[in-house]
């Protein structure tokens, strides 16, 4: 079969399609491995990721990302590709995409390669396009940087295998939340086709681990693990739902990363929703966060939320909306408490609470050497007590509290948003709070007791 | 007894051989101070001592260093020497002192209540950070010659710190930094050790022709940067906040217009 490419395009347009086309996949990261170069060639790659440059939408670019070809035989809803739609389309040719990717790594401009692609012809037809190309750039380039391949649900598991050995990353988007949230979204994809190369890719890397305690030198599969990604916002779900899948993705699915996508309704579609004030970013970030107590703090999804509160709170995040409803463990003694106390207290993070443990071996800590130590005061400081005191005298109150805390949030001096562009602040948002809706004006006549 | 400032040079040399000196007065440390370069106002009641890097001693401190408070903490004293704060001389001093007189060894670094080790444990922090950020941020060009050439403008003396990270990655290719607040090029022939070089003050701008292909290839990067952003999610704030201005000064795809 021949590869319909069109000769008579750019490289300059191909790149405009087929970069425009990819970026809707959120995950850039390029992390998890650490390789040194082999002497053959260019390239290496470093555990903690490293972020060359940052778009216009403050997300990084980190790895060159881009679709094999936007052709595509589905009709996904929310798909800017799918076959019902017109736009142009374009496809590179391996030999392509292994110039762009070496003569941008050389430069420094990109970490590594992010390949995914339309359905052209079939999962399987797909599929081996991309392991042809990569496994030019590996073999033929000799590349030793980063490689972050989609693995096409439906194709063939030996091709799996193969793309499997030449990436450092493999994922497969689980796009929506629910299995029937799928089949509405996405009437030509499965979830069932979407778990198996999951499991696939998760049976393939514990027995490469053994593998490798055996033979030292025997060729690593998918080093950096796998994720995912789930569209948020375009379906009714609650936060619970996604957090419980997300859940389960970590512990049954050994997931590197569960990424969150703010549905953006590229297609105007009229079936799915029009989001006037833009796509849902708090939302996103608080399943970000939540997503971070999941995976660093020792947080269960049955801590955070239940079935009656399936969402969290916008107006606090869900670490501190956790610590108000748990106000029975507070305050805590710094001085004293462990590692998984000092994770639970609102203002203190991975590192601060490694820090404290450290520092606290020469002496007593006071609030001033935890302020020196990287600690949020302003959040810390109705949670936690110093050789016995408090910061200052404060009520320990559901209500004095989160009042406080989202107080200096209105005032602009409080949790710091990564999205506000523009002197946006939560005087324009709505405040979900416990499931009662409030604008923001009721919210501060009840704040102010007016 | 009045306090006695000892005069260094900024570098890691010139530091370590003042804590020498300092501690070879033996006059214990409470009136003692590491400053570097010119004494600043004139104190009254207070000596200055002159101090000239010598290798030597530099190279005994650092074995003491290394054995009594471990590579890790020695790797921060040099980022920290490496920092552009005036005040890290006496910071390292004090930090050493407490490293070694008093007694915290591999743990000094941990030891955040005493404020010069709080001091040193920034500088260092601030120095790696912005190593990293330039590991990150970097941008080579190709010139004629087949050299990848590229400038930064640091605020700390980072060239030695991110070399041996492009050496590895970029192994078969021949590569210089130029530091241009520093005049400083760290410079990689391909398949070599890499050195430094320090005291040239311009390149010829014959020898900085880009190839053929240079200007192909960023503006392909500068459209690929344009197009992967979302419109729907624009934010200059958190770009600037993630990739602040004065690394974008030195960036293709924020340059080429």
């Amino acid at each position: 079969m021949e590869v319909r490419v069109s000769p008579q395009m750019s490289i300059m347009d191909k790149l405009k399609i087929l970069a425009d086309a990819a970026k809707y996949d959120v995950s850039c990261s390029s992390s998890g491995v650490n390789r040194g170069n082999d002497g053959t060639g260019i390239g290496n790659a470093v555990a903690a990721g490293l972020c060359h440059s940052f778009a216009a939408d403050g997300r990084c670019i980190s790895l060159l990302k881009i679709l094999f070809t936007n052709e595509c035989i589905y009709d996904c809803r929310y798909c800017i590709n799918r076959k019902s739609n017109d736009v142009p389309r374009a496809s590179f040719t391996p030999d392509e995409v292994c110039e762009l990717t070496m003569e941008f790594y050389r430069r420094n401009y990109i970490e590594g390669l992010f390949l995914s692609s339309g359905i052209l012809y079939s999962p399987n037809y797909t599929m081996e396009l991309i392991c042809e190309t990569v496994h030019k750039l590996r073999t033929v380039h000799r590349f030793q940087g980063y490689i972050h391949l989609k693995a096409i649900p439906g194709a063939d598991p030996m091709l799996i295998q193969k793309a499997g050995y030449l990436a450092d990353r493999m994922s497969v988007n689980l796009e929506m939340a629910t299995a029937e949230g799928l089949r509405e979204m996405a009437p030509n994809k499965h979830r069932k086709n979407i778990l198996k190369p999951m499991r696939q890719i998760q049976n393939g890397i514990t027995e490469n681990k053994n593998e490798l305690t055996l033979y030292k030198h025997a060729p690593h599969f998918c080093e950096a693990g796998q994720s995912t990604q789930m569209v948020v916002g375009a379906l009714p779900e609650s936060d619970y739902q996604i957090m419980s899948v997300a859940e389960n993705l970590y512990d049954k699915f050994s997931l590197k990363r569960v990424y969150y996508s703010a549905f953006v309704n590229v297609n105007e579609d009229k079936e799915l929703p029009a989001l006037t004030g833009g796509p849902p970013l708090l939302r996103e970030h608080r399943l970000y966060q939540a997503d971070w107590l999941l995976r660093f703090y020792d947080f269960k999804v049955d801590e955070l939320l239940t079935e009656n509160r399936p969402n969290f709170n916008m107006a606090i995040d869900p670490k501190a909306d956790w610590a108000v409803r748990h106000l029975e463990v507070f305050p805590v003694e710094i001085n004293r408490a462990d590692y998984k106390i000092l994770l639970r207290i609102p203002g203190i993070g991975v590192k601060s609470a490694k820090r404290i443990i450290a520092a606290r071996r020469f002496g007593p800590l006071t609030f001033e050497d935890l302020k020196k130590i990287g600690v949020v005061l302003k959040r810390a400081l109705y949670f936690i007590t110093c050789n016995g005191r408090m910061m200052y005298p404060t009520k320990i109150e559901e209500e004095y509290i989160v009042r406080n805390l989202t107080y200096q949030n209105q005032m602009g001096r409080g949790e710091r948003l990564p999205f506000m562009p523009d002197g946006t602040t939560y005087r324009q948002t709505t405040l979900f709070d416990d499931g009662m809706i409030l604008g923001a004006q009721s919210y501060r006549s009840i704040l102010h007791g007016r | 007894m009045e306090d006695k400032y000892i005069i260094c040079e900024d570098s890691l040399e010139g530091i370590l051989t003042a804590v020498y000196d300092a501690y070879a007065l033996r006059e214990g440390h409470e009136h003692l101070h590491v400053q570097i370069g010119e004494e600043e106002n004139y104190r009254l009641f207070a000596e200055y001592v002159y101090s000239q890097p010598d290798s030597v001693k530099t190279d005994k401190v650092i074995r003491t260093l290394k054995e009594r408070l471990g590579p890790e903490v020695y790797a921060g004293i040099c980022r920290a020497a490496a920092s552009y704060d005036k005040e890290k001389g006496e910071a390292i001093y004090r930090t050493v002192v407490d490293g070694i007189t008093a007694g915290s060894g591999r743990r000094t670094m941990e030891n955040l209540r005493n404020p010069y080790v709080r001091k040193t444990f920034e500088l260092a922090r601030r120095t790696a950070n912005e190593a990293h950020h330039e590991v990150e941020f970097i941008r080579f060009q190709e010139l004629e010659s087949g050299i990848l050439y590229s400038k930064i403008g640091p605020e700390n003396n980072v060239v030695p710190f991110v070399m041996p990270h492009f050496a590895d990655r970029l192994a078969p290719e021949n590569f210089m930094i130029h530091d241009v607040n520093r005049d400083l090029y760290g410079v990689h022939p391909a398949k070599e050790d890499w050195y430094l070089v320090s005291g040239v003050k311009e390149i010829g701008k014959e020898l900085l022709i880009w190839s053929d292909k240079e200007f192909k290839y960023q503006e392909l990067f500068t459209i690929f940067h344009q197009t992967i952003a979302i419109q729907e999610r624009k934010n200059n704030r958190l770009q600037q906040q993630m990739l602040p201005l004065r690394f974008q000064d030195f960036m293709v795809e924020f340059n080429q217009k």
